[in-house]
């Protein structure tokens, strides 16, 4: 897709979301939406080192939980969330590069561990420092609804916020995709020995995207904490948070603008509908549902729902000519 | 440039005291039969191997422990002997690649690495993915990304291998071309008559030890080379 036709899918995409959090008053659906964007930005946060430069991580939570203490810690000692936001996306980008710097050493399977073991790691950190709340984490206060407090009544501008930061990160991934590190980074996924012979430093192009996945992931956790405004240490930083993130990576499908908002819009309905229908009874039945569809896409359809929808387009265009 | 270049792996001695100069705008060949040592003295001069003893230098900067990237910053380029290709790209995409390494805008990059692939024949193919071409494109992408890299040095592992007469003709016109833009060009070669019509400059390997420095035609008539090659009559 060029520039235009992807900036012209996003206006599109925001008008109808717009036209929805403004005229439409369903606390169901907007939360839905709201979730659906997160993990849409979340998806692409991880969309950047996992699908661009293929290197998988399953340790994500890491910065989004970076980012939701972040958002509770400024809240709890009356601190603007504005700062906030900026305060979580420099920890995580820092977090990033001091976890970066050893695990890129490692290839393949060893870092997709490495980063499990890290995020595991902080879990368990955070629930046991005394600054971080130990296990039962932050109630963030309640405040007069503002832009300002980043806190409102109607949850239509809390999809609003969300949408802003969905529509950066769908921006930034189009740039990356023609920049000199998005021409390198699948220089790196498809060859790293090939790329270092022509003057690819694959330890710093990886680092500094690491750095940006980590500063983005932050930004949709502190999103995330004001909207939920309680911040816990499973519930951020946890396994099953991570995986959630590399699932709509996966079912959207790898190293594509359009991917991970693909993906989260899939796994939010799933997540709900199929988490009320199957969760209930035989609690884990949902998560089984995640893992065959993990498995059937992976092994169908390895390029996602994005890397289908390219298949049938070109079936198209092959029939008709 | 090459002086007493030597790498054990343990006991065995892969190379042993080679000394090779590749003057620029000449093409030198670096032959000899299997198991020669022909691979490792080209792991070593590259950058991606660390040589037991002996320097490798290039227009005074040491090679042997310069990280590998860092060599291709220096101005050399190399291919491979099992060709190694961005597989998912496309031809042009890959060369852009090499040529992001002197052109900071992406822009400026697309622009020369499409000169590059129009000058290799390449044009055509643009667009195809690298892993659908044939051995003898995949060779030639090579040969289009490490020049999209401006090298003043270009290291050529086994070019020739694998292509039909025609293809290793058309790449003989090829290297021809190269050289006469100034690069200089090392080759290692397993088979002797390929080098023959370029190199003004052969050094003959077998078993880690050079055993013969010179002009090709010299080299062929040459009874230790002859006894290297097919063993003593």
């Amino acid at each position: 897709m060029s520039v235009r036709s992807h900036v012209a899918a996003l206006a599109a995409v925001s008008a109808a979301l717009i036209a929805l959090a403004l005229g439409y008053h369903n606390p169901f659906i907007l939360d839905l939406v709201f979730t659906g964007l997160i993990f849409a930005v979340l998806g692409q946060s991880w969309n950047w080192i996992s699908g661009y430069a293929g290197q998988i991580s399953f340790g994500h939570a890491l910065f989004f939980g970076c980012g939701a203490y972040a958002a509770a810690l400024f809240a709890v000692h009356h601190g603007s969330p504005w700062l906030a936001l900026v305060g979580g996306a420099v920890v995580a980008a820092v977090l990033a590069v001091l976890v970066g710097f050893p695990c890129f050493a490692l290839r393949g399977h060893y870092f997709s561990i490495a980063t499990i073991a890290v995020a595991a790691i902080a879990e368990i950190t955070a629930s046991n420092a005394d600054v971080l709340g130990k296990a039962n984490g932050f109630e963030m206060p309640i405040l007069a609804p503002s832009l300002a407090a980043l806190q409102f009544t109607d949850k239509g501008q809390y999809v609003l916020v969300a949408l802003g930061l969905f529509v950066i990160a769908q921006l930034a991934t189009v740039g990356l995709e023609r920049s000199r590190l998005g021409y390198y980074l699948r220089a790196i996924r498809q060859n790293q020995e090939a790329a270092a012979s022509v003057g690819i430093d694959a330890r710093l192009a990886k680092l500094v995207t690491y750095a940006g996945c980590g500063a983005l992931a932050a930004l949709a956790g502190a999103l995330y904490a004001q909207q939920t405004l309680y911040v816990g240490p499973e519930d951020t930083l946890g396994l099953p948070i991570s995986i959630s993130i590399a699932l709509v990576g996966v079912v959207g499908g790898l190293s594509t603008v359009w991917g991970p908002a693909l993906g989260a819009f899939v796994y939010v309905v799933l997540a709900r509908y199929g988490g009320a229908m199957l969760g209930g009874s035989g609690r884990g039945l949902d998560l089984v549902l995640y893992g065959a569809l993990i498995l059937l896409i992976v092994s169908l359809q390895p390029d996602g729902l994005a890397g289908f929808a390219r298949f049938v387009r070109r079936r198209g265009t092959a029939a008709s000519s | 440039m090459v002086r007493g270049l030597s790498k054990r792996f343990g006991s065995l001695r892969a190379l042993d005291g080679l000394d090779l100069d590749v003057p620029p705008g000449r093409l030198t060949a670096l032959i000899g039969p299997n198991g020669a040592g022909k691979t490792t003295a080209f792991a070593c001069i590259s950058g991606a191997l660390r040589p037991s003893t002996g320097s490798v230098r290039f227009e005074n900067h040491e090679i042997s422990g310069t990280p590998y990237h860092r060599v291709a910053r220096l101005g050399i380029a190399r291919t491979y002997q099992i060709v190694q290709t961005f597989g998912e790209m496309s031809v042009l995409d890959a060369v852009i690649v090499g040529a992001l390494l002197r052109h900071r805008r992406v822009a400026d990059a697309r622009a020369f690495a499409l000169k590059t692939i129009e000058a290799l024949g390449l044009g055509p193919k643009r667009d195809a993915l690298c892993r659908s071409l044939t051995i003898a494109d995949k060779k030639r992408l090579e040969v289009a990304r490490a020049l999209a890299t401006e090298p003043r040095l270009l290291l050529l592992d086994e070019v020739m291998a694998g292509l039909t007469p025609a293809e290793g003709a058309a790449a003989v016109e090829l290297l021809r071309a190269i050289i006469a833009t100034g690069v200089a060009i090392l080759m290692v070669e397993h088979v002797m008559e390929v080098v023959m019509p370029l190199a003004e400059h052969v050094v003959v390997l077998a078993a880690g030890k050079p055993i013969f420095a010179g002009d090709p035609r010299a080299a062929v008539n040459d009874p230790v080379v002859i006894e290297a090659y097919l063993g003593r009559p």
